[in-house]
């Protein structure tokens, strides 16, 4: 179903709710949310702590069910994968970047970015091609063979930018992906998101606070209580 | 902080039920053991009481030359001494009593010799004689009147005597003689094997023509059997008297044995004082204290053991506490940080610890001691206890209370002194600081596990029973040094992994095996683990190796299937009766102290002489050899050339003897012929005096039942004084036809020149078979000669072949062909030694020699001793499961068996406590190391929930994800489980044939063969494989299920 949406949207939302609890002290993170995300742009979610912003890149990216509505991306309807579609979903197409990294910590910084080229069964030699080109797109290429905890918080967000790009996903949905960083290092990172989306031509769809990051998009999609501003 | 801690119990309850479990098995452990080695020791030695043989528990005095008129007083006495010693038991006596010598008129006298006998009295001799004819003695009421008198069977037939016969018995050969009395016999009997005849004068014999009497050799007959009350009024000195008190141990109390031990022993002094001068030797003689002392050794030997096993297991739920704790800290941290950061200081910390550790250790207390008591309880129904006689119900003491309420604090405090730790700050000087730390405590700890297990190995072999702290502690020391060994290994092994697992394409092996080799608490729990596998594979081997030596110590101790210690001498039909009762291979046995040459052994220990038909080892002889050797091998080295084939004596045969000899005097002999029997039996046959006049004689009835042969015969020959001797013609007719056999003729030692031109001729007659024996005596000369002229179906052995124990090699410096002599008797016999043995039968430990009784046998027929060496009946191979009770009906001897030995040494009620601890800690090791896998695993479970549920966003599948942290866990475990089984086996190897004693704390002989059963190994390594599987997979299906978005919004 990934036809050529180029210039189209990558990402359907329709009619999404999403609400925790039930009863008098139910809480409703979505209600009746919608709207599309073009493919190859940069769309920027903002708002409040609370207004939902995590739960809807949940549900866009398949780690959360929405109660009602229809999630669409890339020509697949996210809504309607079962447990294991939504994996290989994922692992295709959709690639995440959190705030506090995600990184595992046991590993390498080479072998964080190997993840999702060791799940794509890639040969060995051409995964560690992959790896030390990604490394030196995010420019850590002498970095590769540190823990996560020897690398600066920077350091490690351009890791997990580096292993979210290593699928070639067409969208990558980033959870306040400066939300732990200082502003100067928020910013490089931004920076590195923003020039991903130029070179690698993938969507990105992230959360954030920053008015830097604001600025960076091509979008900005506003929250509130739970509904996507008009 | 109260409020917190109530709080935090209600948010915590599931960790500190954990905590609390791990600590309540502990202090259960405990509870179980110190009721083991303080309830279960003391009610065991009351068994060994109650169940004791009554002549181990049995009082003895014995009184030597008492006036006849002072007997009853002083049986009276002597009963009062031995009743008062063995209060608060209630007891019966029994009172036997003889005469000395005195004369016998009517007695045959042969070449001068005269006749002797005695009277005895018994009161209780209806239970050890059979009656043959008449009726037993009453007390006469008429002094006037000649007692009433039984006699033996034996003593009937050589005196001619019947119900109805008036006997004249003459004075006394006393210094104060007696006077002559009259004896009325009334009765005949016959003694009974087993009874007590090995005290009578003549032993139950009815007559010896030999008897020394002190003064010269005379023909005794007797005893006499006359009432007790007509003994004492027969104006005799009475020999011996004897009073046996016997106690009713069936329902004893600890502290009243303790009293009877004291008392028994200070009896002798008790009744010399009572006694005074009415008699002039008295002696107390009673196994009961020595049988008691046995008991309690074995009960120390069992507490040292029980007492390592309780350490073990202290250890084990120490290691668990603290893997808890550490855990436990690790959850608590955040709430640790911010309490520190409201201002908590340390003390109220350790002020909160403390309280909620003694909660926890008062809860786990009220909970192990009637968990103790139940599993205590449990126990003792349970075999080896139960069929020790040691089943009790639930029952508290003070001591299980004590080690309960120690054990509980003791491991409360790990949690408190872990809780109130200062929390490590991360750097690298702390990492490094802790890393020496770590290495020096596993430097110390292998330190203190070799020093333990030196002091073990170098532990004398005779060492007492007594338990001390390096038998105590080493056991735990080695196992947790090799546990800690294994767990500095088992990285380098997983890093291993880990780099192969790198070049793997795929994700799920390489990440489990980063994550098994690379996370810092990946091995949190691998010490406990570790050692709890190794506790209980140690726990299993150490029961089997210790079974296993009481099974080798038992076949040593018995040396044969099953032996038959006589109680009198044998007769010709024994070996056909042994056979029959058995169904086994039955063979004549020696088995006795000896000297060898002037050495009469070292620390009170007099050499053994074991003896048996060699011929038939591989049959009879049992007990481990070193290498390849067999007891068929060895009897081979020492069995004689060929069988003696003798000539066939038909049972009931009359044998004719004539003589004839040359020169003017006349000469006599006394033959005395040896007869074997198929089992190789020997038995003597002594004719009267003949003179070799050509006139033919009767011998007695020498074959009472059929299959015997005769094998040797034995002519000493005798002249009146001044003769000087000839040439002798010796003819012995024996009915029926013989094979033409070998038959060799020699002249007796000393002096054996005194006969010369020795020669035997054996043909066949239409009267029977002939041996003509001939020889030039010369009766001048030396008069210690034997002028014995011996014919024997078999050649002069020349050194008796003998396979001595490695003991006896080194304290006597022999080797193989090394020639000694020892003494059989009177008689000097040669030895070669041509084996040397680890240890021979029967006589385990022991510097001892083995020889074949046959070679023995001829080696003393050929210097006319016709004396067979024999003291039990060895059966091997018994076909008949009831052979020892038809073998025990035969009233022979006493009866003992390998199979009935090794169940004593397993299942006796002292030593009953080492296999039941053994049963209660592998137990109590699955269990710790089930808690010690739960406890990793939720701990995994907390720390990586959000980290599994991120490889859910980066497009792992559940199945993989559950593939992962299975693999990582098995990465984990299993090679802790193989770590701990290996140092299970290699702590099995070093140190359980340490630990194993015999009953009296030496090193057991054989030495201990460590023994690892690897059906019950791998049965227990399959339980706790599935614990940890089945532990891992829930933990894990849980861990994959619960990976989705709420745990990501918890951090992102």
């Amino acid at each position: 179903m990934s036809g050529d949406l180029a210039g189209g949207p990558l990402v359907t939302v329709r009619g999404v709710h999403r609400s925790f609890g039930s009863g008098p002290t139910a809480v409703h993170a979505l209600r009746d949310v919608s709207f599309d995300v073009t493919a190859g742009t940069m769309v920027a979610l903002v708002g409040r702590s609370g207004s939902g912003k995590t739960t809807l890149l949940n549900i866009v990216g398949g780690l959360d069910h929405p109660d009602a509505g229809t999630v669409v991306v890339d020509g697949a309807e996210v809504t309607g994968l079962d447990d294991d579609g939504l994996s290989q979903l994922r692992r295709a197409k959709v690639a995440y970047v959190f705030q506090t990294f995600g990184l595992i910590p046991v590993m390498t910084a080479a072998e964080n970015v190997g993840v999702p080229l060791r799940l794509a069964r890639m040969p060995t030699a051409e995964r560690e091609r992959r790896v030390e080109l990604l490394l030196e797109l995010v420019g850590l290429a002498d970095h590769g063979e540190q823990r996560p905890a020897e690398l600066s918080g920077g350091q490690q967000q351009r890791v997990a930018i580096a292993r979210a790009l290593a699928a070639s996903p067409r969208l990558v949905i980033a959870d306040e992906p400066t939300g732990q960083l200082d502003a100067e290092t928020g910013l490089s990172v931004m920076a590195l998101l923003r020039g991903v989306v130029e070179s690698e031509g993938v969507t990105v769809l992230v959360s954030t606070h920053d008015p830097v990051m604001m600025a960076l998009a091509d979008r900005v999609m506003r929250m509130h209580d739970g509904q996507v501003d008009p | 902080m109260l409020r917190l801690l109530a709080r935090r119990t209600r948010a915590q309850w599931p960790l500190l039920a954990a905590l609390l479990a791990i600590v309540t098995i502990g202090a259960t452990l405990l509870g179980t053991c110190a009721l083991l080695v303080t309830r279960t020791a003391t009610q065991a030695l009351e068994v060994v009481a109650a169940r004791a043989d009554a002549d181990d528990v049995k009082a003895t005095a014995y009184t030597v030359a008492v006036r006849s008129s002072d007997g009853r007083s002083v049986a009276a006495d002597t009963r009062d001494v031995l009743t008062s010693a063995l209060a608060p038991f209630p007891t019966t006596t029994t009172t036997r009593a003889s005469s000395v010598m005195r004369s016998l008129p009517i007695g045959p006298e042969v070449g001068g010799m005269p006749a002797e006998t005695y009277l005895s009295g018994l009161d209780d001799l209806p239970a050890r004689a059979l009656l043959a004819a008449g009726r037993w003695p009453r007390a006469t009421t008429d002094p006037a009147a000649a007692p009433e008198a039984v006699v033996l069977e034996s003593t009937a037939r050589m005196l001619k005597l019947s119900p109805g016969s008036r006997v004249h018995l003459g004075e006394e050969r006393s210094l104060e003689p007696g006077r002559a009395l009259d004896v009325t016999v009334v009765g005949v009997a016959r003694p009974l094997p087993g009874t007590g005849w090995d005290r009578d004068p003549l032993a139950g014999a009815g007559y010896d023509l030999a008897y020394q009497d002190g003064r010269s050799t005379v023909h005794a007959y007797g005893p006499f059997l006359v009432d007790l009350a007509d003994l004492y009024a027969s104006d005799s000195v009475l020999g011996r008297l004897e009073v046996t008190a016997r106690p009713d141990l069936s329902h004893p109390e600890r502290r009243d044995l303790d009293a009877v031990t004291r008392n028994v022993a200070d009896a002798d002094r008790r009744l010399e004082r009572a006694l005074a001068d009415r008699v002039r030797i008295q002696r107390v003689e009673s196994r009961l204290p020595l049988t008691l002392d046995h008991a309690r050794q074995q009960q120390q030997v069992t507490a040292a053991a029980v007492l390592a096993v309780a350490v073990l297991g202290c250890v084990l739920a120490a290691t668990a506490l603290a893997l808890a704790g550490r855990l436990t800290a690790g959850v608590r941290t955040a709430e640790s940080t911010l309490l520190s950061a409201l201002g908590v200081g340390r003390g109220q910390f350790a002020a909160a610890a403390t309280v909620e550790g003694s909660a926890l250790a008062v809860l786990a207390g009220a909970i192990a001691i009637p968990a103790s008591s139940a599993s205590h309880a449990g126990l003792t129904h349970l075999p080896p206890l139960s069929g020790a006689g040691l089943a009790v119900g639930p029952g508290v003491n003070g001591a299980q209370v004590l080690a309960v309420a120690a054990g509980a604090v003791a491991l409360a405090a790990v949690l408190v002194v872990l809780a109130i730790r200062r929390a490590p700050d991360g750097g690298e000087r702390h990492h490094r600081r802790e890393l020496l730390a770590r290495s020096g405590a596993d430097l110390l700890l292998v330190a203190l596990a070799a020093i333990g297990w030196w002091q073990m190995d170098a532990q004398p072999t005779g060492s007492g029973a007594r338990a001390d702290a390096v038998r105590v502690l080493a056991p735990a020391l080695v196992l947790t040094a090799g546990a800690a060994l294994a767990l500095r290994v088992a990285p380098h092994a997983l890093r291993g992994v880990d780099r192969l697992a790198r070049k793997a394409r795929g994700l799920a092996f390489p990440l489990a095996a980063i994550e098994a080799a690379r996370r810092s608490h990946a091995m949190a729990a691998g010490l406990l683990i570790g050692l709890a596998c190794a506790a209980g594979t140690f726990g299993i081997a150490l029961n089997a190796t210790w079974e296993r030596s009481q099974r080798d110590q038992a076949d040593l101790s018995v040396g044969t299937d099953l032996t038959l210690t006589l109680a009198a001498a044998p007769r010709a039909a024994d070996g056909a009766a042994v056979t029959a009762a058995t169904g086994g291979t039955a063979s004549p046995a020696v088995d006795r102290g000896i000297a060898v040459g002037q050495w009469i052994g070292s620390a009170g220990e007099p050499p053994r002489l074991v003896a048996v038909d060699t011929t038939r080892a591989g049959a009879l002889l049992r007990g481990r050899l070193d290498g390849d050797r067999t007891w068929a091998d060895v009897g081979a080295a020492l069995a004689p050339p060929a069988p003696a084939a003798g000539v066939p004596v038909p049972a009931g045969a009359p044998l004719a003897i004539t003589g004839t000899a040359t020169g003017g005097t006349p000469l006599a002999v006394t033959p005395r012929l040896l007869l074997q029997d198929a089992t190789g039996l020997r038995t003597a046959c002594n004719g009267e005096t003949i003179p070799l006049d050509g006139r033919t004689y009767r011998l007695p009835d020498c074959a009472p039942v059929d299959g015997l042969r005769l094998v040797a015969v034995v002519l000493p020959v005798a002249g009146l004084p001044g003769a000087a001797g000839g040439d002798i013609a010796v003819t012995l007719t024996v009915p029926g036809a013989a094979p033409a056999s070998p038959w060799t003729a020699t002249s007796a030692p000393p002096e054996p020149g005194q006969i010369a031109r020795p020669a035997v001729a054996v043909t066949g007659t239409s009267a029977g078979t002939r041996l003509t024996m001939t020889a030039t005596v010369q009766l001048t000369g030396p008069e210690v000669a034997a002028r014995t002229l011996v014919a024997s179906a078999f050649p002069d052995p020349g050194p008796v072949p003998v396979a001595v124990s490695t003991r006896f090699a080194d304290e006597l410096n022999v080797h193989k062909g090394s020639e000694l002599s020892l003494s059989i008797g009177t008689t000097p016999v040669t030895i070669e030694v041509a084996e040397i043995l680890p240890t021979v039968p029967g006589a385990p430990g022991a510097a001892a020699i083995l020889a074949d009784v046959d070679t023995l046998s001829r080696a003393l027929a050929v210097t006319g001793n016709l004396e067979f060496p024999m003291d039990a009946w060895w059966v091997g191979k018994p076909a008949r499961a009831d052979a020892a009770a038809r073998a025990a009906d035969l009233y022979l001897g006493a009866v003992s068996t390998r199979a009935a030995e090794a169940a004593r040494l397993a299942g006796s009620p002292p030593s009953a406590g080492l296999p039941a601890a053994l049963r209660l800690l592998v137990p109590a090791a699955t269990l710790l190391l089930f808690a010690g896998v739960v406890l990793h695993v939720t701990f995994d479970l907390r720390v990586r929930a959000v980290e599994v549920a991120r490889l859910r966003g980066l497009g792992m599948y559940r199945r993989e994800i559950r593939a992962v942290l299975l693999g990582q866990h098995a990465g984990i475990l299993l090679p802790l489980l193989m770590a701990g089984a290996v140092v299970g086996a290699l702590a099995t190897h070093l140190v359980a044939p340490l630990m194993v004693r015999s009953d009296t704390g030496a090193a057991p002989v054989p030495a201990v063969v460590s023994t690892w059963p690897w059906a019950a190994e791998a049965a227990l390594l399959a339980v706790l494989l599935a614990g940890c599987v089945l532990a891992a997979t829930v933990v894990v299906v849980a861990q994959a299920n619960r990976a989705d978005a709420a745990h990501l919004r918890v951090t992102s």
